[in-house]
């Protein structure tokens, strides 16, 4: 695909102080990383111009993962792109779970009970998680620390085995209803999710003791892969990425959806915008999260037992005891299956802060039973565009980390 | 045409008058449907007037309109990190010529963004620093996401068989 | 609203400590030391097993009762399918791995079944929106997850190899069940 491009850029070494250089013929080196590299996690294929070490120009090859999530959303009803939008980031799956139902809710101005909201925050918070730990410990492995990946990974095991009790999958959750999520708490999630948190905790704090301070770690970590302020703005980059040069942006303060507005958590923020700030306010944000899904937990306890699910007869798929016995309600689960929520013409994008960042989702209906257009709005993809940025005159090896801390997640970046 | 309460289409709408062709605030989304020879003037404005300041292209997509004229839409989502409020900018462009200005200049996340969209439906970028295809490969003909496309149409190069 | 923004604490600088790499390499390994010793005495002792790692497949994990694997048919006693072949989850299903040719049966003590009903697993992605689909409880997912093959046309499941007996499935059935009047009187277990 590099079709001729063997120079990213023109060379100028015509200065009379690159005598030596030209006497000895140097030449920029155009190196190909990828598509599947064992120190990148995440299918993209780099092409590096390199000068001895150093990184002169960058371009970044993605779209290997893609699998015509829009057209295929095209072609079935709301409820069936449901378990596509899982497949989109695959470390949060939920987090686009709620995303897509949330925009379709939008569009047909449907409320759903409160109990459904909390037990939605929780699974949200659940998600990051699990994707926050991803990112660190996977960072960890490829700067050749195995230990602390292996304890990030235990914390995210733990973390996604609360997940698997809740949604019936580790990853591919296919929880969240249109109008409501598929069933109620288990009867012991609260008692395993109180001692998962206890755990992960205790994990969290050996991970940071054999990494936040180490020496290896810092110095390849700290100075990197940095973009200023501005630069972030320009390009759109949101999330962890963005809170680490310090701006506070977070769509569940800034614009609360859900309950966030009730519940108690700080947003971190770094200082400069380096590989190590992005590493700190994440490990931050496992923390709030963490915090957060307790308050879950001690809310819904406090709520008690109620409908998970919107009444409204439009998204509604009945509970199957009254399919069983009453006819009405058997006509109405045919309907609900066969034809699906007709939804009013018209248009609307509504975005949830993610673990990468905005995800948003901009819906188009032409009032039939069957998704105009669902786009999808990756951060992933977003954030990565300013990569090159962040890497101009840097070294070759700082690529792994940034890249890490970018959390490119193929299925997201790519749809 | 009305402001409905939204502080970007009252100012859009007082400066830049001729530009706008539609508002609507339904659902909560400040809209604004503008004329596409004149995008740019429309982001600019929005981008450095005082009191409005988006700073940041959240996202920018197509929809494909088949049967009516102009048959694209050009969508663009705007926030402002300052005022934390949104608009959406549409234009609508024909099939005949796809054609709109790139936002490059101003926005240079608008880079990928638009290369996809060009990828997907085909709609070109004029001034655009490197207009290819993003998703998909250079040897891909046609443009997928347009309501034309098949979806179980195969392309030579992938899928098995065909 | 409460909660507010928080600087990360960035250590500017590392100490003396941390630069000699030699008190910071024990430091790390009492960590990793207290890891392995607490691991190692469960594994042994086979009491309070911390290792995380399941030696499978001569062990195997519990998987919880929301759990979903392969979908699988519902046989009665008389080892018929429970189901009426009405197509719903064929309707439901996203990826249309599902394709059932309907019959009759005279005299049955239910007329309509399915003469033919394969899932093409190799299509199916365990979304479970035919279980949610289905009127008459006659599609279920079981706890089956083994199922690779060396081709993909043994990956297409037809009736006969889909069938499960209705006491083997009791556990999934029981946590449908437990789902059935989610809105109007919420399972007691409900938390
Ligand atoms: S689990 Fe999903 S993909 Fe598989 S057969 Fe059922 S509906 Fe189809
Ligand atoms: S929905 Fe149930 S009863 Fe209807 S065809 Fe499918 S399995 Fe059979």
């Amino acid at each position: 695909m590099a079709g001729g491009r063997n120079s990213l850029t023109e060379r100028v070494l015509d200065t009379p102080e690159d005598d030596l250089e030209r006497d000895l013929h140097t030449e920029h080196h155009v190196l190909n990383m990828g598509p599947s590299h064992p120190a990148t996690h995440g299918t993209v294929k780099f092409l590096i111009e390199l000068d001895g070490e150093t990184i002169v120009a960058l371009d970044i090859q993605v779209g290997y993962l893609h699998r015509g999530f829009e057209k295929e959303c095209e072609s079935g009803t709301w409820y069936q792109a449901i378990p596509y939008t899982d497949r989109l980031n695959y470390n949060s799956a939920i987090l686009a779970n709620i995303g897509y139902c949330m925009a379709v809710e939008k569009l047909l101005e449907v409320d759903v009970p409160e109990r459904c909201l909390w037990l939605r925050v929780l699974a949200c918070e659940l998600s990051r998680v699990g994707d926050h730990l991803t990112r660190c410990g996977a960072a960890c492995l490829e700067l050749a620390a195995m230990t602390p990946f292996l304890y990030g990974i235990e914390a995210r095991e733990l973390v996604w085995d609360l997940q698997e009790l809740l949604c019936g999958a580790r990853v591919t959750s296919n929880y969240i209803r249109i109008g409501g999520v598929k069933h109620g708490l288990p009867a012991d999630f609260a008692v395993a999710c109180r001692e998962s948190i206890a755990k992960v905790r205790a994990l969290l704090d050996d991970f940071e003791a054999v990494v936040t301070s180490n020496r290896i770690f810092v110095d390849r970590l700290k100075g990197t892969g940095m973009l200023s302020k501005e630069d972030c703005i320009r390009y759109a980059v949101t999330g962890p990425l963005l809170r680490a040069v310090g701006e506070p942006l977070d769509l569940r303060k800034d614009q609360p959806y859900l309950v966030y507005d009730e519940i108690d958590f700080d947003v971190p923020i770094g200082e400069v915008g380096d590989n190590y700030d992005r590493y700190l306010v994440c490990m931050e944000e496992v923390q709030q999260s963490l915090r957060i899904v307790e308050q879950c937990l001690d809310k819904l306890e406090k709520l008690g037992p109620g409908p998970v699910n919107s009444e409204d007869p439009r998204v509604r798929w009945p509970a199957k005891g009254r399919v069983f016995n009453q006819m009405e309600e058997l006509i109405q689960q045919f309907k609900s299956v066969t034809e699906g929520p007709r939804v009013p013409e018209g248009e609307g994008y509504l975005a949830i802060e993610s673990a990468n960042g905005e995800l948003g989702f901009y819906l188009v209906s032409d009032g039939s039973a069957v998704p105009y257009k669902v786009r999808c709005r990756p951060p992933s993809l977003i954030n990565l565009a300013p990569m090159p940025l962040m890497l101009k005159g840097a070294l070759l090896a700082d690529l792994i980390p940034t890249f890490d801390f970018i959390n490119m997640v193929g299925g997201e970046c790519d749809r | 045409m009305e402001d409905h309460g939204s502080a970007a289409l009252r100012s859009l709408l007082e400066v830049l008058p001729d530009t706008v062709l539609e508002t609507h605030a339904r659902l909560g989304d400040a809209t604004a449907c503008v004329d596409p020879t004149r995008i740019l003037t429309v982001l600019r404005h929005l981008r450095d007037e005082p009191g409005l300041e988006f700073d940041m292209l959240m996202d920018l997509c197509a929809v494909d309109f088949l049967g009516s004229e102009p048959r694209f839409e050009v969508v663009y989502h705007l926030y402002s990190l300052a005022h934390k409020h949104r608009v959406r900018i549409k234009a609508r462009v024909p099939e005949a010529a796809p054609e709109i200005d790139s936002a490059v200049s101003l926005y240079p996340g608008a880079n990928w963004m638009e290369r996809e969209v060009f990828d997907l439906y085909g709609v070109r970028f004029t001034d655009h620093p490197d207009l290819r295809r993003l998703l998909l490969y250079e040897e891909f003909e046609g443009h997928p996401l347009r309501k034309d496309y098949a979806k179980e149409k195969r392309q030579p190069l992938v899928g098995p068989g065909n | 609203m409460p909660g507010s923004v928080i600087k990360v604490k960035r250590q500017e600088k590392i100490g003396w400590l941390e630069r000699l790499y030699v008190p910071m390499i024990i430091k790390g390994l009492f960590v990793t030391g207290g890891h392995f010793f607490r691991n190692l005495r469960g594994f042994v002792t086979g009491k309070n097993r911390t290792d995380f790692v399941v030696q499978y497949p001569e062990e195997r994990v519990d998987y919880p009762s929301a759990f979903r694997g392969m979908p699988v048919l519902v046989a009665l006693d008389d080892g018929l399918p429970k189901c009426v072949a009405c197509g719903l989850c064929e309707f439901a299903c996203p990826t249309d791995c599902i394709s059932i040719v309907p019959g009759e049966l005279e005299g049955a003590r239910i007329e309509r079944y399915p003469e033919a009903f394969d899932i093409d697993m190799s299509r199916c992605m365990y979304c479970g929106l035919c279980e949610e689909a289905c009127p008459e409880e006659a599609i279920v997912m079981s706890r089956e997850v083994e199922i690779s093959t060396y081709d993909r046309q043994s990956m297409i499941f037809e009736k006969e190899n889909l069938l499960v007996h209705e006491n083997l499935l009791k556990r999934r059935i029981d946590f449908i069940r437990g789902d059935y009047e989610r809105d109007r009187e919420p399972p007691k277990s409900d938390v």
